[in-house]
């Protein structure tokens, strides 16, 4: 197993605060590695670095072999990267069916000349080619019969699976999804757990961030623990209940009934 | 009468090709650009410093190469696009929302006092004249039979400009654009280079603005600083939010409505004694009253941007059936593809 992504300490800070301090893990192909952590343990910033949308003061992020730190996220997106926000960021003006199409990117098709000359017959192919994927996909996810509605009139948890779908139908490399169970209900839950295992399936690695963990125990591979900035541990989701570290700084704060009772 | 149907078609074909220009910008890639009227400007200028002959004293003003009236059209395009470029890549670079439009005003400022002082540039506050009936004498073309031609011109550019803008409109292109309007680090975090694009749009819709210029000055034949108020920037704004932003076949209906319409609807005002400037005062007030209605019950317009329908019902694609109503991806979704 290679690791598709490697991150090796990863600094960043703003201001005073050092929010990711020499942060290093990696993420295996064909694997889902979850990254949790306490409010502030900078997994956040970790993605943003990672991604692109921050630079980091110093630190390595290596990529299917090719270091990207400090690159643009749109040139990592290209790579075969592409990551999720903590708030579902659909294109709200936009139909579901459209927030697909674009998902699939061509930057040759998008260039100014060629949308003036039109598409060529092996575009037009192609291109009823993804419609067809596009329309398979929202069919899995159950949204077909909203396909023309504007992506903003879905509801949370609607537009959490638009986001899923559109990742389907980009088939990165690697996904980064930055809690994607924010607000989402159990049964809403049990459907996004399987499309996790499904970007798995369809070729696409994950890492997670998450603070649901009965949904990190059920689909996680591996497990990162991050605290003040730093891992702390990382391991299968199991090795990491007796591990003292991560029960004093994070699965230790969940109150149990057996504190309740005394 | 005729005189006055003629004249007001002029203006509003000339003003639409400004407006669908202005449309790119904030219509599709959402960029509340105040510079606007700044290249309309610079059209109409370097229009008429190209056109009429060398400059004699006590006029100054560059250039004067008396070149032919579409010639100078083209390049008076290329000389805004130049300026947007510039502009752009400066204002586009970090900043989004009220910071862009705030450095944009400050851009056409800087524009606007440089061409009022600056005298030997395009001769200070007085502006420029002497563009009379450009194309008339080669084509012989009467003093009376003139104001038709230049019509007929107007509208064959226009009808060009429609074309090529609901091409572009539909094409991947245009699309792409409208994600970097609705939220743009998804449209990063999927691959799009939005600066780029951005300044690609930018530019593309101030070409527009300066062809809208060069057209305006062949027919009010002189251009100066006051010619050229931030008002006029509004009007285009308030035609292209009241048509439906985005919306090609919108921003047409919103030339007509708010300043086609307007113009008429307020023509037969009573004049009000010693108060000669109260119909345009007026025609003002009523163009906020209606952005404001607008803006409160319908904001996306009269006629909203349409989005693409997909009409197949049996979800598996790749048949004839792949019917699509709008085609905002257009011939990506050809039907006779499949």
């Amino acid at each position: 197993m290679t690791a598709l992504l490697e991150v090796r300490g990863l600094c960043k800070h703003f201001g005073g605060v050092l929010a990711v301090n020499e942060c290093s893990f990696s993420a295996a192909e064909g694997q889902i590695t979850g990254l949790i952590g306490p409010n502030g343990a900078g997994k956040s910033t970790a993605i943003d670095l990672i991604s692109g949308f921050k630079i980091p003061d110093t630190g390595t992020v290596v990529f299917e072999g090719n270091e990207v730190q400090g690159r643009t996220p749109h040139r990592i997106s290209r790579m075969g990267m592409i990551r999720t926000f903590q708030t579902p960021r659909e294109w709200p003006g936009l139909s579901v069916l459209e927030n697909l199409i674009l998902a699939h990117f061509e930057p040759r098709r998008e260039q100014f000349w060629r949308s003036m000359r039109g598409p060529s017959h092996a575009e037009k192919v192609d291109a009823a080619a993804q419609l067809s994927r596009a329309r398979t996909i929202l069919e899995e996810f159950g949204l077909i019969e909203l396909r023309n509605e504007r992506a903003g009139n879905l509801s949370g948890g609607q537009k959490r699976l638009v986001e899923f779908a559109r990742i389907r139908m980009a088939a990165p490399r690697l996904v980064i999804l930055d809690e994607p169970m924010g607000g989402v209900n159990p049964v809403l839950g049990e459907r996004m757990a399987t499309a996790v295992l499904g970007f798995v399936a369809a070729g696409t690695s994950v890492v997670i961030v998450e603070h649901n963990l009965p949904f990190i125990e059920r689909v996680t591979d591996k497990v990162v623990v991050m605290a003040e900035g730093r891992v702390i541990a990382d391991g299968p989701f199991d090795s990491l209940r007796s591990n003292q570290a991560v029960v004093d700084s994070y699965l230790g704060e969940m109150p149990t009934y057996d504190d309740a009772d005394a | 009468m005729i005189d006055y149907i003629v004249s007001i078609l002029t203006e509003g074909a000339i003003f639409a090709i400004m407006a669908l220009g202005l449309n790119i910008i904030w219509g599709w890639s959402g960029d509340f650009d105040l510079a606007f009227y700044g290249y309309v400007a610079l059209g109409a200028y370097m229009t008429l410093v190209l056109t009429v002959g060398p400059a004699t004293s006590p006029t100054e003003y560059i250039l004067g190469l008396s070149l032919p009236f579409p010639v100078a059209v083209i390049i008076a395009m290329l000389s805004t696009m130049t300026l947007a470029l510039i502009v752009g890549s400066i204002a586009l670079r970090h900043l989004r929302g009220i910071y862009f439009s705030i450095v944009t005003l400050g851009a056409v400022y800087v524009l606007y006092i440089f061409a009022g002082q600056f005298v030997p540039l395009f001769n200070g506050f007085n502006g420029v004249s002497g563009l009379f009936d450009p194309m008339g004498d080669v084509l012989g073309l009467g003093f009376t039979a003139y104001p038709y031609f230049y019509l007929a011109l107007c509208l064959v550019v226009l009808a060009v400009v429609v074309l090529v803008v609901t091409r572009l409109s539909g094409s991947r292109f245009g699309l792409a654009l409208r994600s970097l309007r609705e939220d743009e680090r998804a449209a990063a975090a999927f691959g799009r280079d939005i600066y780029v694009m951005k300044l690609k749009a930018y530019v593309i819709g101030a070409a527009l603005g300066g062809l809208g210029g060069g057209l305006f000055v062949g027919y009010l034949s002189a251009f100066n600083t006051s010619a050229w108020s931030p008002v006029e920037t509004i009007t285009l704004y308030a035609a292209i939010l009241v048509g439906g932003r985005g919306s090609t076949r919108g921003v047409l209906l919103g030339i007509v409505v708010m300043y086609m319409g307007l113009q008429e609807a307020t023509r037969y005002l009573p004049e009000v004694a010693g108060h000669a400037s109260f119909a345009p005062a007026f025609r003002l007030i009523l163009t906020g009253i209606v952005l404001v209605l607008f803006i409160r019950f319908r904001p996306q317009g009269i006629l909203p941007e349409r989005r693409l329908r997909d009409k197949d019902i049996s979800g598996t694609g790749g048949t004839a059936s792949v019917a699509v109503e709008n085609p905002i991806t257009g011939p990506a979704l050809d039907p006779g593809a499949a």
